[in-house]
């Protein structure tokens, strides 16, 4: 993600001015458009054709065509939209889980300390062989891909959340509206969920492409994403054998298309964070 | 990288090799696990190396002598008389005996099933240089064991045979460094003549480490994928060669009635139960589309299990890429597209099914995605479907899966077709059973002779009536025959070739002693 970070940052290290909002709609709008246009999209062409193997991009096939015969940029948009579905899946379900740790483990010291030992329990399995598991057990094919991403990426967002709770939980500004007998909801609205919205934002989008690339791999090994339908992973270890033969195209569309969706999201992201922070000094 | 170092450790040695007779090096995979024990199985397709076998095949799949001079099969079909040359000898010099070839088949039988002896009872020496191997039923394809069984030596043979053996073989063991290399040289005391190479290397290790050794020039004849073929580099040339290495649509024959096998996976299937789905099958492929599609034209048309063998029967085949005559099939069986929805449908079922292909294999998927594409045509919803092959051992009683087959072994033809092989591993995984080609089948296994039987193998496929080929019960619907690609240096003849069977890579070593330099040095 520091690739990322610093791309969507430009290399004077300082954003531009234009409005946040105008991002987050951007964001949203490139969403929105892929998976409308998959919608929308006549099945044929993701067709294989015998005929048209290996196209370099031209004016029957803007984008090429793969060593099947299949048009790029049609399979290119199908794959972005099934990315993105289940990236947002799997990002809202991780983030969701870590967020309900997090909160509990501020509730108590035994519902902390249960917390804390599952997090570790599962921060300890190699990730991609936890991801093999529960992707094999859910019942392989895209279920289980979206159980397997959903439910082994919320550690480490459970973990910091934790802390963050946990850090506000024992700060003097609780204890001074605690004795000045502001009620628990009123505490977990107030000094809470300022303080742990940026990282939730900040967790959501650092999800997001980890998901699409461990869908990726999972789709490699014959368990996640049949490899015959459309996803950004399967093209991409697809693309690794026609590169040898010279066929740029076949990586290029879905590895530009991947980025700029991470992109946008990381942006998006950057100003949901800028847009929730807890404003910082006296007003 | 790390898979590249080994070979390119191997690619200096060669190259710091002093100059003389030049080493032939080849990377072709082929190493085997447990070592080259014949007993264990090691030999069954391309050249055993080390040992000899009693007879062998010839380009065109004749059987000739090897060790033995003559052979006769007694009148009954279960006495093999076997006459031995008497100038074999083993690569540490001590003469072949019959007792050495009693003591193989006898051990290979007590070994356990790892190699095909079912029927044979036992061997006995009955002749200073005679030997007879007693079967238990008559079983015509317990010839193709004579001519891949090595003889190993009685007195020689022992826990650490596998890993370095002695054989009565073109060649002899130099060094094998396991998953890296095997080095061997001509046996001097091989009664086939001379072999034309100081030393012969294999090179394991992954494809891309044979690519690499073959741009670097350290190899002269290397595997290569079928996608990569047509760019040799320079002083290579590429060589496709003919297989029986075939790719079908293996069709669950039953209904679906909720049986399961003992491990609970479900059998049958109630749309590819019905013949007319199976025979549209047959006759919608447009086989050389596929051919094009998923080998990118180096392969050829596949219309049985055994294309071009002696017992295959071309008349079992129903022509393909004919959608109007499976239309008409489909319509006269009832199935029709009566919603409107694209999909016909006969008693309120949609004409639907998967094919399910292994999720690692390209050419499989290609081959499902064109099948079903094309089946798309005459109303068929056949669904591409990539899995592992562990959850295909649970689903191929029950969906259709895209297999493969080809040996140079007509008991092949029998193990996928009689019905007492339904559900044993992967023979015969749509549970078929015809008592027709039943009979035909063990009729053929107790023809009197090999050519005898070749009429009853062919007639199981298609008698006239029936058969498990497209015009009978069409058990499967055979896509493509593949072709095996090598590059092979410029210099380096390989002379005839046979063509070749499921396997690409070690096969090719079949007449490795016969091969030629033709450059001068």
């Amino acid at each position: 993600m520091t690739a990322l970070e610093i791309l969507s940052r430009g290399p004077g290290g300082t954003r531009g001015g234009r409005h946040p909002l105008w991002r987050g709609a951007g964001a949203a709008g490139l969403v929105l458009l892929i998976l409308a246009a998959a919608a929308l999209m006549p099945e044929p062409w993701l067709d294989v054709n015998a005929q048209a193997v290996g196209r370099a991009p031209g004016p029957a096939h803007a984008l090429g065509t793969d060593s099947l015969g299949r048009d790029v940029a049609a399979r290119t948009l199908a794959a972005l939209a099934m990315s993105v579905k289940i990236g947002l899946l799997a990002a809202t379900a991780s983030t969701a889980i870590a967020l309900i740790l997090g909160l509990a483990a501020a509730l108590g010291r035994v519902a902390d300390h249960v917390v804390g030992v599952l997090t570790e329990l599962v921060l300890g399995l190699p990730h991609f062989v936890l991801l093999i598991m529960v992707a094999f057990a859910t019942g392989a094919g895209a279920t289980g891909v979206i159980f397997a991403v959903a439910l082994t990426h919320w550690p480490r967002l459970a973990r910091v959340l934790r802390h963050e709770a946990q850090t506000v939980a024992a700060s003097d500004y609780v204890a001074t509206s605690r004795a000045l007998g502001r009620s628990r909801p009123w505490i977990a609205r107030h000094h809470l969920a300022p303080h742990l919205l940026p990282q939730v934002v900040a967790g959501f989008v650092l999800i997001f492409p980890h998901a699409i690339l461990h869908e990726a791999g999972l789709s490699f090994i014959g368990l996640g994403i049949e490899p015959h339908l459309p996803s950004i992973g399967v093209m991409l270890s697809d693309s690794l054998r026609e590169i040898v033969a010279g066929h740029w195209w076949v990586a290029a569309a879905p590895g530009a298309g991947l980025v700029i969706v991470a992109l946008s999201f990381e942006r998006f992201g950057e100003v949901l964070r800028a847009a929730t922070a807890p404003p910082e000094g006296t007003p | 990288m790390s898979k590249l170092t080994p070979a390119l450790l191997v690619a200096v040695a060669l190259f710091a090799a002093p100059a003389g007779a030049r080493p032939l090096v080849l990377a072709v995979g082929g190493e085997p696990e447990s070592g080259f024990d014949p007993v264990t199985g090691w030999g069954s397709y391309g050249n055993p190396l080390f040992q000899s076998t009693l007879l062998r095949r010839d380009a065109d799949l004749a059987l000739e002598g090897d060790l033995a001079t003559d052979w006769t099969l007694s009148e009954d079909g279960t006495l093999w008389t076997i006459t031995l040359r008497d100038d074999a000898r083993f690569s540490d010099g001590t003469p072949l005996t019959p007792e050495d070839v009693v003591f193989t088949y006898n051990t290979a039988r007590d070994a356990g099933g790892l190699v095909d002896l079912t029927g044979f009872d036992a061997a006995r020496v009955s002749g200073p240089h005679e030997v007879e191997l007693k079967l238990a039923e008559p079983r015509i394809s317990f010839t193709s064991r004579l001519a891949t069984l090595g003889i190993v030596p009685a007195d020689g043979y022992g826990p650490g045979y596998a890993r370095e053996p002695i054989g009565s073989g073109p060649f002899r063991m130099v060094e094998w460094r396991e998953g890296a290399q095997l080095v061997v040289e001509p046996n001097p005391y091989w009664h086939g003549g001379d072999v034309p190479f100081e030393r012969v290397s294999f090179v394991f290790g992954s494809e891309q480490a044979g690519l690499s050794l073959a741009r670097t020039g350290a190899a002269d004849l290397v595997a290569v994928p079928a996608s990569q073929a047509d760019t040799p580099p320079d002083g290579m040339e590429t060589l496709h060669v003919e297989t029986v290495d075939n790719r079908g649509l293996m069709f669950p024959m039953v209904p679906d009635t909720g049986a399961t096998t003992e491990g609970g996976a479900p059998i049958g299937n109630d749309v590819t139960a019905d013949r007319a789905i199976r025979v549209a099958v047959n006759r919608a492929l447009d086989r050389e589309a596929l051919v094009t599609l998923a080998l990118n034209g180096h392969g050829r048309p596949a219309t049985g299990p055994a294309d071009g063998l002696p017992w295959d029967n071309p008349e079992g085949a129903l022509p393909g890429n004919d959608p109007e005559a499976a239309r008409e099939t489909l319509d006269a069986a009832g199935w029709s597209d009566t919603n409107g929805d694209g999909t016909r449908e006969k008693d309120g079922r949609d004409a639907a099914f998967a094919i399910v292909y292994p999720a690692g294999d390209g050419t499989r998927q290609a081959l499902a995605l064109g099948a079903a594409q094309q089946l798309r045509e005459i109303g068929i919803a056949a669904t591409p479907t990539g899995r592992s092959w562990d959850e295909i051992r649970a689903m191929m009683h029950s969906e259709v899966v895209v297999l493969g087959w080809g040996a140079h072994d007509p008991s092949e033809v029998y193990n996928i077709h009689h019905g007492d092989y339904a559900g044993i591993g992967y023979f015969n995984p749509g549970f078929y059973d015809n008592p027709t080609v039943n009979a035909h089948l063990e009729a053929a296994e107790r023809a009197p002779d090999f050519e005898a039987s070749l009429a009853e193998w062919q007639a199981a496929e298609w008698d006239g009536e029936t058969g498990f080929g497209a015009r009978g019960d069409a058990a499967w619907a055979w896509m493509v025959n593949l072709e095996h690609a090598y590059w092979v240096s410029e210099c380096l003849d390989t002379g005839a070739r046979q063509i070749h069977p499921h396997g690409h890579g070690f096969p090719i070593t079949h007449d490795l002693p016969d091969w030629r330099w033709t450059c001068a040095e």
